[in-house]
């Protein structure tokens, strides 16, 4: 795996040097481009007046260190921005994740229970919609109907704006509230949770939803289902217990990359809901063109892509005894 | 096939449901505020850009409220936006040759820290604004020396007349930091030494009437009042400014009570706002979007005065802030904003698509194609790809046709940068309130932005004029001359400004204080709820 991410970070680096674009804009601001003064010292403060092996081989001594550089944008080390950030978004992710997968599975078992029937027609529509919808535009629909016309739900960012974040211990807001005893901040936490994962997890449901419902009819024209009914198991039983259990084996691998996905990609509904995460992080760093925050990012993108396969291969394992015993 | 054993099964089924239960039970618990509430707290939505709190290297619209709230200037402005007032500094006064200015501070004047405010921190303040080379430097460029002979009196000394030296130290980025404070920090006016940067992220050394409580990059910005302060305290025990990019969003979360201020609220959004507790006014502000004409780039070679002349010409100035900003918006005459010196009487642009079709005719000009590259870029309620696409609308109608390219602004930087770009869009907001910015930025001086961008031909005149204008000590002197210059910018016809938005000042109906402030954006001391 450090190999791994070694070719990544080294490919990354060549890549962002090569983009057309001047990250000294973001840093001096577009008034001072021609001030010659000005342009120099902030060359020289950044290491851009220095040739692009030598800001490679000065990126790779410190990357060792496990020092990503400091974001041109923030002015913070690549890796506080990163440890500020990632809880936020593990939080949501997570939540959506949660939500999403548990949706999905219960609408992909009821359409293929109910293969072409009213109730397959209705949840492949729900999961039309949930793949379909632009984050952005859920989000702020969401946002309109829930918080701003009936007031039932909180609105954007992570607490109340009058709220205080709790003591960080794991910077999950729901659970750091919960270490401090502020089960008002708990609650609080949870409810802005519940519209950005319902975003998030929409999408989630879409794909989750379609690819049991799929796997599941496949299930359905195997003999061990047919066996299991002519011995007179009840057809929850063997739906649930038995043809379930095969069937999800694809998801887990959908479900592990999705959750990498999210990670760098949920930047709408970030935006949309002032969630302070990586999604925006990662946006705000290609549109600045900020050289060590897109390496940073990608590299966490990187990693989570590489754990999460890790993840998938063992809950493989753990959900199919063929693989552990081969 | 896999037949599991079904009690083993039933008992994950249950705490697999159990577990749902419990976290469906948490996601439905019914609202409220959390136990951490600061009722009293005043809270603002914003889009934040900043770049840095470091008083010496900070350079934003947000920077500019948070410099006003935690580090003074040795002046300020009153809300006319145009008269001096005493902050730091109780009286100064500059020599006939507006070289020397002497400062004389206010002994009452005291850090959050206690210590007071000395002379020293004043000359190492602008040392070290000068010294890093930061964005706000060019502000500070013409000192030669500071000299301290007391700990209350600043005589400044300037390598060139400069009239505007004085609205200049009223921008918010000449702030008085503790000096003592920042140097045990690691501050230095070299930037090859200083380190105090990220200290200043979580720090602050100001005399301002708040202190920085807690910065958190794409979050939030808080302020805590300066319990200490030697002036007038602030109304607000806190502020809290919340990262919300979303125009629609900011509405929202003020329609709902969420938040008091929602500060970019733009035309669209601000429709039918007015009423449940919620106040929206607009007032007419000093920022502007503008097109560029580069006649020196790579393909603007047929940009010659004509041509340029028959663009200005042709634009439906009324119709671009109709299609951009709703109609909320001014015709602004010169690359000098309305209200600022040397505007008064400035023939407003008018639309003149026959008279551009002639000058074009004269120039053998047919079917001219041009590359208008521009940032995508959305400013003060102004998208500006919808702007680029009335402007081409409105140069088709002459047989001018421009391929528009929009792209991130570091893209753009690039190209403007290496190439030139023909035809661009961009946008000016003022730092100070004196008219020689303007000059300095869209004159055709030498090396000045837009000289170097359009690569065209160094303007004698209006170098001239402007050595003129810093040397005048008389105002309206001083207007006349920058009324020449903007005549004279006008006639370059190289920018056109094409919208100059008015602001939309969005608040709970019980706030007080709330203007717009052309050296600071938003005064925080000055609101109140009641």
């Amino acid at each position: 795996m450090p190999f791994l991410l070694f070719g990544i970070a080294s490919v990354v680096f060549l890549v962002s040097r090569m983009t057309p674009g001047d990250p000294l804009v973001t840093i001096v601001g577009e008034r001072n481009l021609n001030n010659p003064d000005i342009v120099a010292a902030a060359k020289a403060k950044w290491g851009l007046d220095q040739s692009v092996l030598q800001q490679y081989f000065a990126f790779m001594k410190n990357l060792v260190k496990g020092n990503l550089g400091t974001s041109f944008t923030t002015r913070q080390p690549v890796m506080h921005d990163l440890w500020q950030r990632l809880p936020a978004t593990l939080e949501l992710t997570m939540c959506a994740l949660v939500g999403g997968v548990s949706v999905g599975i219960v609408l992909g078992v009821l359409a293929a229970r109910h293969r072409n029937k009213f109730i397959d027609h209705i949840a492949r529509f729900f999961a039309l919609i949930g793949s379909s919808l632009p984050a952005f535009w859920a989000g702020l629909l969401l946002l309109y109907v829930f918080y701003a016309r009936f007031g039932w739900l909180p609105g954007p960012g992570r607490i109340d704006p009058r709220g205080i974040a709790p003591n960080r211990v794991t910077g999950f807001y729901t659970v750091d509230s919960l270490l401090q005893g502020d089960f008002g901040l708990f609650k609080d936490s949870v409810m802005h949770l519940i519209l950005p994962a319902t975003v998030l997890g929409w999408g989630v449901v879409g794909i989750v939803s379609r690819l049991v419902r799929a796997s599941l009819l496949d299930e359905f024209s195997i003999d061990y289902v047919r066996v299991a009914r002519a011995m007179g198991l009840r057809e929850r039983t063997v739906v649930n217990t038995h043809a379930l259990r095969n069937a999800l084996l694809p998801t887990i691998t959908i479900v592990a990359f999705t959750f990498a996905f999210l990670l760098t990609g949920a930047v709408l509904t970030e935006t949309v809901f002032s969630w302070p995460g990586v999604g925006s992080y990662a946006v705000d760093a290609s549109r600045n063109l900020d050289y060590p925050a897109i390496i940073g990012v990608t590299l966490l993108g990187g990693t989570a892509f590489l754990l999460t396969n890790l993840f998938s291969d063992i809950a493989y394992a753990f959900a199919d005894p063929r693989i552990r015993l081969s | 096939m896999w037949l599991g054993n079904r009690k083993g099964a039933t008992r994950r089924v249950v705490a697999v449901g159990l577990a749902g239960v419990l976290l469906l039970g948490a996601c439905s618990s019914s609202g409220g505020s959390s136990s951490g509430s600061t009722d009293k707290a005043l809270l603002i939505a914003r889009s934040m850009d900043i770049n840095s709190l470091d008083p010496s290297r900070a350079y934003c619209d947000t920077c500019q409220i948070y410099m006003t709230a935690v580090y003074e200037t040795l002046i300020g402005l009153a809300k006319d936006n145009t008269t001096l007032v005493p902050r730091l500094a109780t009286k100064w006064e500059g020599n006939a040759a507006q070289t020397e200015f002497t400062f004389t501070l206010n002994p009452k004047a005291k850090f959050s820290d206690g210590t007071p405010v000395t002379s020293a921190d004043v000359k190492f303040s602008w040392e070290r604004l000068q010294g890093l080379q930061a964005s706000s430097s060019y502000l500070v460029s013409t000192i030669k020396s500071i000299d301290t002979p007391d700990a209350q009196t600043v005589k400044v000394t300037l390598s060139q007349a400069n009239s505007a030296f004085l609205a200049q130290v009223n921008a918010s980025y000449l702030g008085i930091m503790n000096s003592k404070v920042a140097i045990a920090q690691g501050a230095t006016i070299d930037p090859k030494t200083d380190k105090a940067e990220p200290w200043f992220l979580a720090n602050s050394a100001g005399s301002g009437p708040f202190t920085l409580e807690k910065y958190q990059s794409g979050a939030e910005l808080r302020l805590k009042r300066n319990d200490s302060y030697w002036g007038t305290k602030a109304n607000f025990p806190e502020v809290v400014m919340k990262q919300t990019a979303d125009a629609v969003t900011q509405r929202q979360q003020l329609e709902a009570g969420s938040v008091d201020i929602a500060m970019q609220i733009s035309n669209d959004a601000a429709k039918g706002m007015n009423g449940n507790g919620v106040v929206v006014s607009q007032v007419p502000s000093f920022n502007f979007v503008y097109l560029a004409l580069s006649p020196g780039a790579k393909g603007g070679e047929k940009l010659t005065p004509k041509v340029r002349q028959a663009i200005r010409l042709a634009l439906d100035y009324k119709g671009l802030i109709d299609a951009t900003v709703g109609g909320a918006g001014q015709v602004q005459p010169s690359p000098i904003p309305n209200g600022f010196a040397g505007t008064a009487g400035l023939a407003a642009p008018a639309q003149d698509v026959a008279k551009a079709k002639s000058l074009l005719a004269e120039e053998g000009v047919t079917d001219l194609t041009l590359d208008a590259t521009f940032p995508s870029l959305n400013v003060y309620g102004v998208d500006f790809t919808t702007a680029m696409q009335k402007v081409q609308t409105d140069l088709k109608a002459v047989g001018i046709t421009l391929q528009l390219n929009p792209v991130e602004i570091s893209v753009w930087a690039d190209k403007i940068g290496k190439d030139g770009i023909p035809v661009t869009m961009l946008y000016f907001a003022p730092d100070h309130t004196d008219s020689s910015q303007y000059v300095q930025y869209f004159g055709l001086l030498k090396g000045s932005q837009w000289q170097t961008w359009a690569r065209t031909d160094v303007s004698q005149t209006q170098t001239d004029l402007l050595t003129k204008a810093f040397a005048e000590q008389d105002a309206t002197k001083r207007a006349d001359v920058y009324k020449q210059l903007a005549e004279s910018m006008v006639a370059d016809d190289v920018i056109i400004p094409v919208v100059n938005p008015n602001l939309f000042l969005a608040a709970r109906s019980d706030i007080k204080g709330l203007y717009y402030s052309a050296c600071c954006n938003l005064i925080i001391s000055d609101l109140s709820r009641g």
